[in-house]
């Protein structure tokens, strides 16, 4: 009979991941920081060009409401397109995750020793594992879409309430209370998507199972193990407040101390380093508890055996 | 364990919910109001107007079927130079009768984000119009039908100049369901507009002619000055405020009672009535006394009314010191119930206006609800005192009440901080209700258009509102504050109790500033094309003295770039342009690389639409400035300076804020 890890357990792995395979942690940051500073260059250009020669626009930056809005009001289209460099990135970051993911996972599954067996294994798996991952996302579309349905009509139901507010308190509870079935549908789809990943990268080479049915599969681990929401929500809890933390220092501070855009970077790089250690240890708790699953059925067996037959 | 966890969930679920809601539990009987001891107008003394419609009102609320059945007597004076052979009357209720009004074709049904319901229609009707005993009702006439905001009937025998006559009126009425200014919401009433009201003789005399417009969405109010005495009987549940002092109040039979206010030169009468109001008072401190400032609100928006208190209370006194006193004894502040606050909120009657909006996230320092009450206050000044025509010229009461409220808001709240001071973002009334406004050249209607023949909803608004605002500062700005203020308030006094027109403003503002301003009312006013100021060119080179062949024969020399080097100065040509058809006096500020800079002024007064410039300094140009100092709010800033060299470290450090949030979504999809 498997091994039933607690929470304590699923916790602990992570500083055993951060410390062992702390390059591997570094080498996905350095994607993540090379995709948003190329994002920052982009979008530095263009409203350089909407605005390098207008002295209103410095002034929005440091603070100036009035200029601020002035400037919007000037250069939507460019603002817009700032967006779609944003929306850009993210999908481009979404894409390149399931290659990221895929090693990170494989690399915390096999073990490897070395920096050369640790690359060749994160290569290796993350190219193995690709399309699995696509296909899984691919899987959480109807999810998605309930979500959405789930936060459309809870909003709704608390809209009336939020508008005829008086006080925080009854503003943001109605708005607590209608998205918190979205909110927690989301975490749970997420949580389910984390572990079939997991179980697509274990039981990659041994089962090749489908990302449909590992899909569904997860969905009954994950309600039958709610240990896997709750470490899931922890890690959650830990990079909501990592951000809140870093909010409430800089509020007030809008360079921080540091005058250039440069030093700004890197202090919140910093700070993203710090949430993706979070997710990283987040990640090996999952490959823990995700070892002590039941196996898959073996699809490449029954295909083997059918070709004998 | 787990299940009690969810009952706990469920208990706290059921608090959160029930500490959202505002139950009052049924309506209780109300304490009988004390009558208010001071005359209408404070220290009483002559009619400050001419008082040419009076009227004696008895009216009842069925506040259940939200109906109110009602009597008053009219007596209306000729004051002109022409007999009247037609007596016109607006029953604004109509408004709300059907989909066939004026109100509601112009409005679809909509107003500031308030909606019709299909339940909740309202009207008026005339049962019995009576002159000298004689019954006219059956001749009552609509003359824009199918829109009955305006009766009309044809008099027996024509009123001559001088004379006066009384009409006796009965009337019912349904009050619509709130989204408009007037009617209920729950047991919440704001009743206004809602008795037949005669309408106003203006023009030269000998040929008057009646101005008695129907309803239309952009359409307000304009009425003659009188004194009015009303009798409310109303359910003893219901608190009730209104317009002018409360001069009497009895127990009646059947659990109603009957309240008699008495206002004298006003020309509206409003009220309202609710079981659940509370009352907080305060007073205002003006130059020849007091004003007792009355905030109806439910208890819920305590805190708010407390706002809107010191709100109105700092406008009756800067609005009393800017123009002219605060005449009449009170000022009531009707707080609306936030389920009518959108469709109640945000009008004005004499002596009493309503306000809002109360939220949440209306948060001390975000001072929208301060702006409003001012705003509101602010117009018994601008409409309740000058009284001009709103839908002739709503720009004369709305758009100047802007301007004067921004200058009332500054002195409140800080120049700075009048609208906005909160965590750390600041905003003044001026800069941010500008940016509300869209480039007044690309409207196509003027300021002074009348109200109801605008392009559309929207040019109504940013042109009667805000563009309004922004000429008047920018002329303000131009001849100088105090000079400005000075003239505002010598108009105010000269037409305080009259119609003033456009042309009246234009004609004061003229004679007080002591110059003729046709050069800036006449394009900002009347034309449409606003101002289209541009930096066409800016650039320097090198000074020398000339060089090239001088003289002749044998004197003949060439002079270059050896003989004559550069001098280490620079000249700097900058090419200033105005496509539009407004044209104020612009200064422009040149800033050198070694720190200094230098101001010029461009004041052509429409003569020109371009200027070229030339300076010669010790060090290069490397930015000029259009306004430096904002003065002109006409057209927006944005291009208004401009650098000779880009410079892209703001850019920079936005995008950097832009990328880390674009970051911590990445975060949140990927590893």
């Amino acid at each position: 009979m498997a091994t039933r890890l607690g929470l304590g357990d699923l916790l602990r792995a992570a500083p055993r991941a951060v410390g062992r395979y702390t390059g591997t942690l570094l080498a996905v940051f350095v994607v993540e920081t090379i995709l948003a500073f190329a994002c920052m260059i982009g979008i530095a250009a263009l409203l350089a060009q909407a605005f390098s020669h207008l002295p209103m626009w410095d002034e929005a930056v440091d603070g100036d409401l009035y200029a601020l809005l002035s400037c919007i009001h000037y250069a939507r289209v460019h603002f817009v397109g700032c967006a779609g460099i944003a929306f850009g990135a993210l999908l481009l970051w979404q894409l390149a995750s399931w290659f990221l993911v895929g090693g990170t996972l494989g690399v915390l599954a096999r073990r490897p020793e070395g920096r050369g067996d640790t690359a060749r294994t994160f290569g290796a798996t993350g190219a193995a594992t690709y399309l699995a991952y696509a296909r899984l996302a691919l899987c959480s579309l109807p999810g998605l879409a309930l979500v959405s349905f789930a936060f459309t009509v809870g909003i709704a139901l608390a809209e009336p309430r939020m508008t005829q507010a008086l006080t925080l308190p009854q503003f943001f509870g109605p708005l607590a209370l209608g998205t918190f079935p979205g909110f927690l549908l989301l975490h749970v789809l997420w949580t389910v998507t984390d572990y079939a990943r997991v179980e697509l990268t274990l039981r990659h080479e041994s089962h090749d199972p489908g990302a449909v049915i590992t899909y569904l599969r997860t969905i009954a681990f994950v309600i039958k193990r709610p240990v896997t929401l709750v470490h899931a929500a922890l890690g959650w809890f830990v990079f909501a407040l990592i951000t809140a933390g870093y909010a409430l220092l800089a509020h007030g501070h809008p360079m921080f101390g540091a005058e250039g855009a440069v030093a700004l970077f890197v202090i919140r790089q910093g700070v993203a380093l710090a949430r993706s250690t979070i997710r990283y240890g987040v990640l090996a708790g999952q490959i823990e508890i995700g070892r002590t699953r039941a196996l898959p059925p073996r699809r490449l067996e029954s295909q083997n055996d059918s070709a004998k037959g | 364990m787990y299940e009690e966890a969810v009952r706990r969930f469920v208990v706290a679920l059921f608090l959160l919910l029930a500490a959202c809601s505002h139950d009052h539990g049924p309506p209780r009987v109300q304490h009988l109001p004390k009558v208010d001891g001071s005359p209408a107008l404070r220290g009483g003394g002559a009619p400050r107007s001419n008082r040419i419609a009076n009227y004696k009102i008895e009216a009842r609320l069925d506040s259940q079927r939200h109906q109110i059945s009602g009597s008053e007597t009219l007596t209306w004076t000729n004051t002109g130079a022409s007999a009247v052979d037609k007596l016109p009357f607006h029953l604004y209720l109509n408004a709300f009768k059907n989909e066939s009004s004026i109100f509601m074709r112009s409005s679809k049904g909509a107003v500031r984000g308030a909606r019709a319901t299909e339940s909740g229609w309202g009207w008026i009707q005339v049962d019995s119009l009576q002159i000298a005993g004689t019954e006219l009702a059956p001749k009552l006439v609509f003359p824009n039908a199918p829109d009955e905001t305006v009766a009309e009937v044809t008099l027996p025998t024509p009123v001559q100049p001088g004379e006066k006559i009384e009409v006796a009126i009965k009337f019912s009425e349904q009050l619509p369901e709130v989204f408009a200014r007037t009617g209920y919401k729950g047991e919440f009433h704001m009743v206004g507009q809602w008795f037949p009201k005669i309408g106003v003789r203006t023009g030269p005399p000998g040929a008057e002619q009646w101005e008695c417009q129907p309803l239309h969405v952009n359409t307000e109010f304009f009425a003659d000055f009188g004194t009015y005495d009303v009798t409310l009987n109303v359910p003893s549940t219901e608190v009730v405020a209104a317009t002018g002092v409360l001069i009497a109040a009895n127990e009646t039979a059947g659990g109603m009672r009957t309240l008699t206010y008495h206002a004298e030169d006003v020309h509206d009468f409003a009220w309202m009535a609710d079981p659940y109001m509370r009352l907080i008072t305060g007073q205002a401190k003006v130059e020849d006394g007091v004003v007792e400032v009355r905030v109806y609100a439910r208890p819920e928006q305590y805190d708010f009314a407390v706002r809107h208190r010191d709100a109105a209370i700092g406008a009756i006194e800067k609005f009393s010191s800017y123009f002219m006193p605060y005449p009449w004894a009170t000022m009531t502040v009707i707080d609306p119930p936030v389920d009518a606050a959108m469709g109640a909120g945000g009008m004005e009657y004499p002596t009493l206006v309503t306000t809002g909006p109360d939220h949440a996230l209306m948060r001390p320092g975000i001072r929208i609800p301060e702006y409003i009450t001012v705003h509101e206050v602010g117009h018994n000044w601008f409409q309740g005192m000058l009284a001009s025509n709103e839908a002739q010229e709503a720009w004369l009461d709305e758009g100047v009440n802007e301007w004067a409220d921004a200058h009332v808001m500054s002195d409140l709240y800080g120049p700075h901080t009048s609208l906005v001071d909160y965590m750390g973002w600041q905003g003044d009334v001026t800069a941010l209700r500008g940016l509300d406004t869209e480039d007044a050249a690309t409207l196509p209607s003027p300021i002074a258009t009348a109200a109801y023949a605008f392009v559309d909803n929207d040019a109504y608004g940013e042109q009667t509102y805000g563009a309004t605002m922004n000429a008047l500062t920018t002329l303000e700005h131009t001849v100088g504050t105090t000079k400005f203020l000075a003239a505002m308030k010598a108009y105010a006094r000269a037409f305080a109790w009259k119609h003033p027109t456009g042309r009246d403003f234009y004609a004061t503002l003229e004679q007080q500033l002591g110059t003729d301003l046709g050069w800036f009312f006449e394009p900002v006013f009347q034309k449409v094309g606003g101002m289209h100021l541009a930096i066409r060119n800016a650039s320097c080179i090198p000074g020398h003295k000339p060089r090239g062949v001088f003289g002749e024969g044998s004197g003949k020399k060439t002079l270059g770039e050896v003989e004559e080097p550069d001098t280490g100065a620079f000249v700097c040509e900058v090419v200033v342009q105005n496509t539009g058809v407004i044209h104020v006096p612009v200064d422009i500020e040149l800033r050198f690389a070694d720190g200094t800079a230098q101001r010029l002024l461009w004041d052509d007064k429409g003569q020109g639409n371009w200027e070229r410039f030339v300076v010669e300094r010790s060090s290069k140009l490397v930015e000029v400035r259009l306004d430096p100092d904002r003065k002109i709010l006409i057209e927006p800033p944005v291009t208004h300076a401009m650098r000779l060299i880009g410079d892209g470290a703001a850019s920079l450090r936005a995008a950097a804020r832009i990328s880390w949030w674009t970051q911590s979504l990445m975060q949140l999809v990927g590893p």
